[in-house]
């Protein structure tokens, strides 16, 4: 059949049951544009849970000491045990951290980005080989300046977001943006804290200031370079040999469960919270997306269900005029290819319709997010993440449930008998 | 033209069982010839022009039209052969609603490459006497004029044997002799014509009758 002709006829018995070929269009339109709306909105999620909120790097496995110390080397985190870790198979690259262990608060008493504050809190410290956040560090070098020195400080995208969406709206304090904070210059009081009594060491005063933030900068507190943490145990007589854990950077992700398999076998832990909760939130978000998905699915099957009860009272009406086709050289496969034609229109109308439907519904959703709903920790900009493939599928879901619907039909279509149909009366 | 060895065909009739409805039929019909075929109500003459007609293909015996045997032959070639070497003609026109005229007749085009097939249907039309309704849809045609528009359209492909099944049946006396003149004409021009009917008008028109009873012909 030529493909003009069947083009035709097919447009033909469209027009000729509008509101028809409208209802059954709808139905996937319906399935089609709820599967692509929540598919769009668990991508979406995912990625929040994945970049915002755990930011985990796959490709990081985070060492630290056992909690009982084993033997003679077993479970202690000394330069001896960073070097074996940094030979392990598939270790790029070992970042050393290391805590200081000086109480220290910081009493801020001044201009705080145009506002006055009076402000105190207890200061927790963390070293960290500079290379570990290099990438981070826009102002000056991320290195000790020495006794007395102002101490570079890389602060946590993380916590900027958390203070400016709950802290600061509390206490009627400025937002903070990353680039903002560069520059920032703090008071730090070392051997001194609110809560604990101190060591007892020497009161000394120096001063912090921002050079960066970064995903990997302690949530809870401030990271500066590896050597100035040291230097402040040592001037305190705490220790300064052993590290509180080291990150280590694996040539790729597959690599990691070996590299976790052999810290282990050192007698050293891995810190895996982090990874954990990031893969727990991930599971919930990804079995939540697959129910409302699996829900739309049986909306587009029950489109096709529709699908195949319209067609086959359109065949059944049409007797006829398929049997004329026949009568005039329509082969079987010719009445088969007609009906399916039919479907396909109207499967790809649904599956065009559903996706922009879709599409417009999340856009009209995170206008009214950004609009309606207050600011919470880690709000995104979209909820929604709509990948090159996803409108496809649904344009491809659309001409599928059309298709299976039309199946049956079209094959009853293919074997009417002409003789029977067409002899005797009756237009 | 036409030719019929033994041909037997019978319907399975789920109470009765098989019902033999043809029963060694054999039939030879020159060019040109004009055959009125008769025979009662049930008698098995549409059965007979639907096997002539490449319409039923579960017969047993030998049957030949235009130059073709159609005994065994498959769905693809079956439909061209509908498609090129025959025309037919119902007693319900069968014309298709939302097409015109010309795209009614054109509809065996549909399934065949071919050039230029609005002026083919065209012709068509004309020869029928139809060639100022051209662009008419079938609710806008009387009972006479749609069954014109379905023998123009038996006669697209311009085929050697049109074959027609009670074809003034929905017809009233006038207009069923205007067809029956139309059918006079074009076997005159040398269509070979074979109808099917029990209206004296037709047989009377025919140049040769011959009539069904038991499943043979007499
Ligand atoms: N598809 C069919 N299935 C079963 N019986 C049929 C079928 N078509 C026709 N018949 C039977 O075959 C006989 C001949 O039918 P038909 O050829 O239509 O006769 P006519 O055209 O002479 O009236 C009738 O008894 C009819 O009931
Ligand atoms: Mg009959």
């Amino acid at each position: 059949m030529k493909s003009a002709a069947l083009r035709k006829l097919v447009r033909l018995h469209l027009s000729r049951d509008r509101r028809g070929a409208f209802s059954s269009s709808f139905g996937i339109a319906i399935g089609i544009a709820s599967l692509v709306f929540f598919v769009a909105l668990g991508l979406g999620v995912a990625r929040v849970v994945r970049e915002k909120i755990f930011p985990v790097d796959a490709s990081l496995v985070e060492v630290i000491p056992s909690q009982l110390a084993l033997g003679l080397f077993g479970g202690q985190l000394d330069q001896q045990a960073v070097d074996r870790l940094s030979a392990l198979p598939g270790v790029k690259k070992a970042y050393r951290k290391m805590s200081v262990k000086v109480p220290a608060v910081s009493y801020y008493d001044g201009d705080f980005f145009g506002r006055r504050v009076r402000m105190g809190v207890e200061i927790v410290a963390v070293g960290v080989d500079p290379e570990f956040v290099k990438a981070d560090v826009k102002l000056g070098e991320f290195v000790d300046a020495g006794e007395g020195q102002p101490i570079p400080v890389v602060g946590a995208s993380r916590l900027i977001e958390i203070y400016n969406k709950t802290f600061a709206p509390a206490r009627s304090l400025p937002q903070l943006s990353a680039t903002m904070l560069v520059g920032f210059s703090f008071p730090i009081d070392w051997n001194r804290s609110f809560i604990a009594a101190t060591a007892g060491g020497p009161f000394t005063s120096t001063r912090g200031q921002v050079v960066g933030v970064s995903d990997r900068g302690m949530l809870a507190g401030i990271t500066i370079p590896l050597e100035t943490a040291k230097r402040l145990n040592k001037s305190n007589n705490a220790d300064a040999e052993h590290f509180s854990g080291v990150a280590l950077q694996a040539d790729s992700p597959s690599d990691v469960p070996g590299i976790v398999v052999a810290v282990k076998e050192m007698g050293l832990r891995v810190d895996d919270q982090e990874r954990r909760m990031a893969e727990n939130a991930g599971a919930a978000v990804a079995i939540t997306t697959s129910a409302m998905a699996l829900l739309s699915a049986l909306i587009c099957l029950l489109a096709a269900f529709n699908i195949a009860h319209a067609l086959s009272a359109a065949v059944r009406t049409r007797e006829k005029e398929l049997g004329i086709m026949r009568a005039v050289g329509a082969k079987r496969g010719d009445i088969f290819a007609l009906v399916l034609g039919e479907a396909l229109v109207l499967g790809l109308a649904g599956g065009v319709a559903g996706t922009a439907l879709a599409l417009a519904a999340a856009a009209g959703i995170d206008m009214l997010a950004a609009r309606m709903v207050p600011d919470f920790p880690f709000k995104p900009e979209t909820f929604f993440l709509v990948p090159m493939w996803l409108p496809a599928l649904g344009v491809g879901l659309g001409l599928l449930a059309a298709i299976g619907g039309a199946w049956l039909p079209a094959r009853r279509a293919s074997r009417i008998d002409p003789a029977r149909v067409l002899a005797g009366q009756g237009t | 033209m036409i030719r019929v060895e033994g041909l037997s065909r019978s319907y399975d009739d789920g109470a009765r069982g098989k019902v033999r409805v043809l029963d060694g039929v054999t039939l030879e019909v020159p060019a040109g010839q004009f055959l009125a075929v008769t025979g009662r109500s049930g008698s098995g003459k549409s059965t007979l022009l639907h096997v002539l007609g490449g319409l039923d293909s579960e017969f047993s015996g030998k049957v030949e039209v235009a130059g073709t045997a159609l005994q065994g032959l498959s769905d693809a070639a079956l439909s061209r052969f509908r498609n090129e070497a025959v025309g037919i003609v119902f007693q319900s026109f069968h014309l298709v609603p939302g097409l015109s005229s010309v795209e009614n007749v054109a509809l065996p085009s549909a399934f065949a490459a071919l050039e230029a097939p609005s002026s083919r249907a065209k012709e068509a039309l004309e020869r029928v006497g139809l060639g100022d309704k051209l662009t008419r849809a079938p609710e806008q045609l009387s009972g006479g004029e749609r069954q014109r528009v379905a023998i123009a359209r038996a006669l697209f492909h311009q085929p050697k044997v049109l074959l027609c099944d009670e074809p003034t049946g929905n017809l009233d006396a006038q207009t069923a002799d205007e067809v029956i003149a139309l059918f006079k004409r074009l076997n005159g021009e040398g269509l070979t014509i074979v109808a099917v009917t029990h209206e004296d008008r037709l047989r009377n028109a025919a140049s040769r009758v011959v009539s069904l009873a038991d499943g043979r012909l007499s």
